[in-house]
């Protein structure tokens, strides 16, 4: 499998402390990349590193198969930004910006220009300088600064941070369609998990700098059948049964007659035989999945412990 | 490197820092014009004679650029990086250097400019005006122009070195403040007049303050490429 960016064990150390540890990612080309972590887990620290707007302590990155160094200028062409959150210069109109962001990149099209503000629906403010934009308006503007270049990788840090609901619908459906139709490749970064849970193809979570899971949302999805949920007449003695018949450790009577059964080996055909030969009615069983929510919740918790 | 410069100055309208350069020199020129007017009615002379004269003139001038330079230096270098604007110039896929120092030959290129062409400026316009009304005792003769158009040159030189000091303070913190307030005390020891000795004529304290600024420039973006940006 050739990956569009790939780090290998990246390191970054700030004043003697590790923000970024060992963090080895793999981006597949075309695919939208998730990055997940709460404020302050390093998801920006490692766009820069890749961006080569800071150097990493040890480990490395490759980018479109090519080892990054400290003078990989020319790899820049090839990607749209935004770090942290757009920067402009305020005093520029979104056209000025736009212009002279395809002239610092060598590209000409200057046509693009009126077609990207069309496309983020900011055509509406000539003669407006930034600094008069909302931060939803300025966020917009980075996205179409962004891919007005039709990079060949996106990399968005919080994208979407700012927008209005039907804003993040538009990004959204924006995002999806340049990565289908012109095979973008796109990471991005939130902390907003039911927009990564639409977006994104794999999801990265870091935590503490490290990248604690890197899943397809396919494989999120199917990995996490948390538990068997049952509703049965008599939970109590549902709980007997299972503490000493079928020597499951790991359940949770939840309220008179609900129980969940996490991490069993046991099928539910096994267990519902078992209670039913010992007189236990089952009304109701089934197998419920977390949510990324949960997944991610989880991790993190579970980050916390080992940290 | 021109193209880098020509979007610098498109991106800052760094026209109105002509203007402003414009400005300037008729505020010099009307002031020294007033002040030998005045000076004469009270017949009192300021200066004793051309040489002084002129050499006072381009000593306010070159005061007035330096303190230009150092508000070019916090526009095109402080603020970028005080605003992280920098961030988004080092993502183009242009080397760092080149950028950097496209700014500093501007900051250069301007100081030594408006220093020339105000020095003929305000000269050619107090020249005329003392021939025709005799304000000063003895003439103008084109011996002391050529002596002191020599000293334009090297003072304009020296001083493009000289203003980029005010660079090292103002890039320790990213401070506006700290970079107007070091080309201040710069002015304080190359322009400062005590009767008609000055600090700049002893001709090693201007190349030795030219030769700091050069290599402050130097440093500051030897290690561009290896700086993170935060």
């Amino acid at each position: 499998m050739t990956y569009l960016v790939q780090t290998n064990r990246l390191t970054k150390v700030y004043g003697g402390k590790e923000v970024v540890s060992e963090v080895s990612m793999h981006v597949k080309k075309g695919e939208i990349y998730g990055f997940l972590g709460s404020n302050g887990a390093g998801k920006t620290t490692i766009m820069k590193l890749i961006t080569n707007l800071i150097k990493p302590t040890s480990g490395h990155i490759e980018i479109f198969g090519e080892t990054l160094t400290p003078k990989s200028y020319e790899v820049l062409k090839r990607i749209g930004t935004i770090i942290e959150y757009p920067i402009f210069y305020e005093k520029l109109t979104a056209q000025e910006i736009l212009s002279l962001h395809c002239e610092y990149m060598g590209y000409y099209d200057k046509k693009e220009i009126n077609q990207v503000l069309e496309l983020v629906n900011l055509s509406h403010t000539e003669g407006k300088s930034v600094e008069d934009f909302s931060l939803g308006m300025k966020q917009r503007l980075g996205i179409a600064r962004a891919i007005i270049t039709k990079p060949e990788l996106l990399i968005l840090d919080e994208p979407i941070n700012g927008l209005d609901p039907s804003g993040i619908k538009e990004i959204r459906d924006l995002l999806k369609m340049l990565c289908k139709a012109y095979g973008i490749t796109i990471i991005i970064s939130s902390h907003i998990l039911g927009e990564m849970e639409r977006i994104a193809d794999t999801i990265g979570v870091i935590h503490n700098g490290r990248l604690i899971s890197e899943l397809s949302m396919d494989e999120v999805n199917l990995k996490h059948i948390d538990y068997i949920e049952m509703v049965v007449d008599d939970g109590k003695k549902a709980a007997f049964i299972l503490e000493n018949k079928l020597a499951i450790p790991n359940f949770k009577l939840v309220g008179e007659s609900c129980i969940r059964i996490y991490e069993t080996k046991l099928t539910q055909k096994v267990i519902s035989k078992a209670l039913i030969e010992h007189d236990v009615e089952i009304k109701e069983i089934s197998m419920k999945t977390s949510s990324l929510e949960d997944y991610f919740l989880k991790l993190i918790s579970g980050g916390e412990v080992n940290a | 490197m021109l193209n880098l410069m020509r979007l610098e100055m498109k991106k800052y309208k760094l026209g109105s820092y002509i203007k402003g350069a414009v400005l300037a020199n008729i505020v010099i020129a009307v002031t020294f014009v007033a002040m030998l007017f005045i000076s004469h009615a009270e017949s009192e002379l300021v200066f004793n004679n051309y040489t002084e004269a002129l050499a006072t003139i381009d000593a306010i001038i070159r005061a007035i650029f330096i303190i230009f330079a150092a508000t070019l230096i916090s526009k095109l270098i402080i603020v970028e990086f005080k605003s992280k604007t920098i961030n988004t110039l080092f993502l183009y896929p242009i080397n760092r250097k080149k950028l950097i120092a496209a700014k500093l030959v501007i900051v250069i290129l301007f100081t030594f400019v408006s220093i020339i062409f105000s020095n003929v400026f305000v000269t050619a316009v107090f020249s005329v005006v003392t021939d025709y009304f005799v304000l000063l005792p003895g003439t103008l003769t084109a011996a002391i122009i050529t002596q002191h158009a020599s000293a334009v040159l090297m003072n304009a030189i020296a001083t493009a070195g000289i203003c980029l000091i005010p660079l090292y303070f103002g890039m320790k913190k990213y401070s506006v403040p700290a970079t107007i307030i070091s080309s201040i005390l710069i002015v304080l020891v190359v322009s400062s007049n005590s009767g008609s000795f000055s600090l700049n004529d002893i001709i090693v304290i201007p190349i030795t303050l030219a030769i700091i600024g050069v290599s402050i420039a130097y440093f500051s973006i030897r290690n561009i490429d290896k700086t993170d940006l935060k």
